[in-house]
């Protein structure tokens, strides 16, 4: 899985172009014969999986395929190019990256309004978008609109290190993690069906998850998410939301939903009863897919599995690889006892 | 000479301030085949080039080695790495950028930030101070890693950009070595007018302290500092900076001396190398304002190449600017007289 896990976070896919990721993910599915799969009308791909039994209880778990990143919004006369944000990304972590521009991934880097010609005050405040450029070098006129032109994603370079003992820093990060947890349970046997659903544009508003859920219509829905963990410097109890190294995070309730109370006490005792490390978060902060999925048609128990991941929506997302084998751990028990014990409301 | 793998060469090795060694081994093997003899001394690069004689000039090419960055100043009780600056920092390009801690390995680190998702709206651009460094290790782990003292470099490696530009950390003062190297390169064999010594200094980014210490041995009788100069960005102001791809800037300053600056000009006309004017009311913020009080006075000139975003980890550079930047000194070694 780490793999998978590495390759997927080396991909580029902004949301409404998700085309490397799924091609990835077809890539792996192609070798296996208890899958089928479509891809819908706004790109999403959603895998049916043969387990040995037919299932008691459908049930969609997903994961998104899109990462945060940027998008020429105009072509400057001194041969730069203005950018906006492609889901909640800071400034602050765009200025000073290499990035990689278009389908043919060429270099580029962001700038700015030169220090030197700041005042002390300028100095201290926060870069905002629209004094962010990208910056290729210096084109002739003609070259311009060839290199980027308007709406050309802009990526943050593939950047997957290993770091510390056990821990890994990459971009997409969020929500590699999930395609990669979700990947992995495509690829062992299943004991019941199940529908994988690789989303795309979570990130500006949870827009493939709100079309898929209503296709699929599952009964119960597992999100594999990437969520903020803040246990850093200084950081001290609750204002950690969330800490590396401490398992899956299972939330109860998050900017996006209210989670299904039975599912987030049966995710805790499995992992009691299996010593595996679990926590939830110590703040109401933050949303994914769930947000959407929960609502859909007329309801779905939805729950949540995330890898606490800190530097959230930077090209500096840092994870512990222990999380990542513990949430793997989780899921197919999780699963077990939503079809086995859970009943139908 | 390829250019381009040359800049390759000497950004990808370290050298913060202070702990040029990487940096330097680099420089003594790129700087050997073009020197009588090539030497380390208290950290400097020296090359020498002919024989000094009297009636000859004595010239000195010098480049500084070190690049900005962090020095260690403490690990925190839970696991974090605190830093002080190494040359002056633009702290808005800090947060979630790339690291190496050079402790006794290399160890690879991020600078901490908050995410959108849990900021409370106060945020501001943080002081070096407030900046912490995530190596993933705990502090039990780091303490026998990292100690106080430490360099923090950028890991930024160089890319190729469009056309002749490349991005990377550290091409302040690399190129500014690049263009002195490929000067070499140009001038192999022929018979000059002076002799040369090649300096490439420490410390530049703190104190000049390299560039003070190495011309007072050298005791050059003119030297010219070979450095990088704001180049025209967006939102810029042109009146103030270089324009990139225009050639190497020509300092013009009354702490400089007027005949190197004219002769400088006059090498570049002479040899039809673009080049632009660099005009300063005083100090010039380069090693040139150390050569030019060394012992008794030094004549000393600046030629510098275009750079954006300077003393960030993401500088960016036009390789042919390095290159006429190269062509110049070439052309200034050929005919330079005394001053």
């Amino acid at each position: 899985m780490l793999n998978h896990f590495e390759t997927l976070c080396n991909l580029c896919a902004s949301s409404g172009d998700e085309s490397e990721v799924r091609n990835y993910i077809l890539s792996v599915l192609r070798e296996r014969k208890d899958v089928t799969w479509e891809i819908d009308p706004l790109g999403s791909l959603l895998v049916q999986k043969q387990g040995k039994k037919r299932a008691p209880h459908k049930l969609m778990i997903s994961a998104h395929m899109d990462e945060v990143g940027m998008i020429v919004t105009h072509v400057n006369s001194d041969s730069t190019y203005c950018l906006e944000a492609v889901g909640g990304v800071d400034a602050s972590v765009a200025l000073g990256r290499q990035v990689l521009v278009g389908e043919e991934h060429l270099h580029g880097v962001i700038g700015t309004k030169p220090v030197h010609l700041l005042s002390a005050d300028e100095k201290k405040k926060l870069p905002k978008w629209d004094e962010l450029v990208l910056d290729m070098g210096i084109l002739p006129e003609a070259e311009r609109r060839t290199a980027a032109r308007e709406g050309t994603y802009v990526y943050f370079a593939p950047n997957f290190t290993r770091m510390g003992k056990s821990r890994v820093c990459s971009k997409a990060i969020d929500d590699r993690a999930g395609c990669a947890m979700l990947l992995h349970l495509l690829e062992q046997e299943a004991p019941y069906d199940f529908t994988a659903a690789f989303l795309v544009q979570e990130e500006i508003g949870l827009r493939g998850a709100k079309a898929a859920a209503y296709t699929v219509n599952p009964e119960f829905a597992l999100v594999l998410e990437a969520t903020t963990a803040a246990d850093i410097a200084g950081a001290e109890g609750d204002a950690k939301v969330c800490s590396l190294g401490e398992g899956p995070v299972i939330s109860f309730m998050d900017r996006g939903a209210i989670y299904d109370k039975e599912l987030y006490r049966l995710a805790f005792s499995i992992c009691e009863k299996n010593k595996i490390p679990c926590q939830t978060k110590s703040r109401i902060a933050g949303g994914n897919d769930s947000g959407a999925i929960h609502a859909s048609r007329g309801g779905v128990r939805t729950l949540a599995i995330s890898l606490p991941c800190r530097y959230l929506h930077s090209p500096s997302c840092l994870a512990d690889l222990k999380d990542l084998d513990a949430c793997t751990a989780l899921l197919p028990l999780l699963i077990k006892s939503i079809m086995e014990e859970v009943s139908s409301i | 000479m390829d250019l381009l793998n040359l800049l390759e060469q000497l950004t990808a090795a370290s050298g913060v301030s202070g702990s040029e060694n990487s940096i330097a081994a680099v420089a003594q093997e790129l700087l050997t085949p073009y020197c009588d003899t090539v030497e380390q001394r208290q950290g400097n690069v020296i090359g020498i080039l002919g024989e000094r004689q009297s009636g000859k000039p004595h010239v000195l090419l010098d480049a500084h080695m070190d690049q900005v960055g962090f020095l260690v100043t403490a690990i925190t009780e839970d696991g974090f790495v605190r830093v002080g600056n190494a040359g002056g920092l633009d702290c808005r390009f800090m947060p979630a950028q790339r690291v190496v801690i050079h402790g006794k390995q290399d160890i690879a680190g991020v600078i901490c930030c908050m995410p959108p998702h849990l900021q409370n709206g106060e945020e501001h651009v943080l002081s070096v101070t407030e900046l912490a460094i995530d190596t993933g290790y705990t502090k039990e782990e780091l303490e026998q890693l990292v100690e106080a003292g430490d360099t923090v470099s950028f890991d930024m490696p160089l890319v190729p950009l469009q056309s002749d530009f490349v991005c990377s950390r550290s091409l302040d003062d690399r190129c500014g070595m690049a263009s002195i190297l490929y000067a070499l390169f140009l001038i192999q064999g022929e018979e000059l007018p002076c002799s040369c010594s090649i300096l490439f200094s420490t410390q530049e980014e703190t104190s000049e302290r390299g560039a003070t210490i190495g011309a007072y041995d050298i005791e050059p009788d003119i030297a010219l500092a070979v450095d990088v100069t704001f180049a025209l960005e967006h939102n810029g102001d042109a009146t103030k900076c270089g324009s990139m791809g225009k050639g190497p800037m020509i300092g013009i300053s009354p702490s400089l001396s007027r005949k190197v600056t004219d002769d400088l000009i006059a090498a570049a006309d002479a040899e039809k190398i673009a080049w632009q004017p660099e005009v300063m009311s005083g100090r010039t913020g380069t090693n040139a304002d150390c050569f030019s009080v060394t012992k008794g006075g030094v004549c000393a000139g600046t030629v510098s190449i275009p750079l954006r975003y300077m003393h960030t980890p993401a500088e960016v550079i036009q390789i042919s600017d390095v290159k006429k930047n190269g062509e110049l000194l070439a052309a200034y070694l050929r005919r330079c007289g005394t001053c």
